[in-house]
């Protein structure tokens, strides 16, 4: 392995790490939220 | 001007749109990172580690890219008063945190083996740290009140003048001496960098300007959602104050 290859390998793995982490955050975050709208609805319409 | 910005917004924000945008993301990032990595020849003299440029240089020109939308959006929602645009600006502060974060750890894997140090107080790396901060507070005020308009308003008022650092981030390599280098694309008498070296530059930045606006549409459909179940959570309030 060609040196300080470790670095350039850590490079890529946090740039993939926080973009692809950010990402399925912000898909996390969707749903929790459509959920909690749809909850608060339907306990609202219900009673 | 302005309703044309909001329907070219409203376009890509279309579900359609956002899948599309994922698509061209994972693509460009692809070719971006066979470019860097496999194309692209070493460096002269810093030899393989050189290539976290092709990371590095791309999200710190999406960072000043992030906030100045920020700073766009901020005047236009203190002179339209439209939600919309605190928005925009709050999704770009957020993604603009993200890149400038990814920036400065990108520039201390690339600084340790080159410099032989993680971190040094060096005029860009001290400016980049502020500029950092400044956009970390302009999330934390945002979350010190509820009432959305006052919200909107101190978070514009930081928003435009927080960009200030960016000029200042970009220029400290020349205004003071560095040990970051200096300019190699943007600069008089034109680029200093090989023909295959810059066109990965140049890809890396396309493919990151385009992850950029995917992670918009997916952050400015989060805040409708989350403010349509804040709405959701008030409305009963609302009516039993009546």
């Amino acid at each position: 392995m060609a040196p300080n290859a470790g670095y350039v390998i850590a490079g890529y793995l946090v740039t993939a790490l926080a973009l692809g982490g950010y990402t399925l955050r912000l898909f996390a975050r969707a749903k929790a939220a459509k959920h909690r709208a749809h909850t608060i609805a339907d306990r609202r319409r219900d009673g | 001007m302005a309703a044309t910005a909001e329907r070219a917004l409203g376009k890509a924000t279309s579900r359609s749109g956002e899948h599309l945008l994922g698509i061209a993301t994972l693509v460009a990032l692809g070719v971006s990172a066979v470019l860097s990595l496999v194309v692209a020849p070493p460096d002269a003299v810093q030899g393989e580690v050189q290539r976290i440029m092709y990371v590095h240089v791309p999200a710190a020109w999406l960072a000043y890219l992030s906030f100045f939308v920020v700073f766009i959006a901020s005047i236009a929602y203190l002179k339209t008063k439209k939600t919309r645009w605190d928005r925009v600006a709050a999704a770009s502060a957020e993604i603009g945190v993200l890149f400038t974060s990814l920036a400065i750890v990108l520039g201390m894997l690339w600084g340790k083996p080159v410099w032989g140090s993680w971190w040094t107080w060096d005029p860009r790396l001290t400016t980049t740290a502020v500029l950092l901060l400044i956009y970390v507070a302009y999330l934390a005020i945002r979350r010190t009140t509820d009432n959305p308009f006052r919200r909107a308003r101190w978070a514009a008022v930081i928003g435009i003048v927080g960009f200030v650092d960016v000029p200042i981030v970009h220029l400290s390599v020349v205004w003071w001496r560095s040990l970051h280098q200096g300019p190699t694309v943007f600069r008089l008498g034109g680029p200093e960098i090989e023909g295959t070296m810059l066109l990965a530059l140049l890809v890396g930045v396309a493919a990151f300007t385009i992850t950029y606006a995917y992670l918009m549409t997916l952050r400015l459909r989060v805040g409708r959602l989350e403010e349509r179940a804040a709405r959701e959570a008030l409305s009963p309030l609302v009516g039993a104050e009546r």
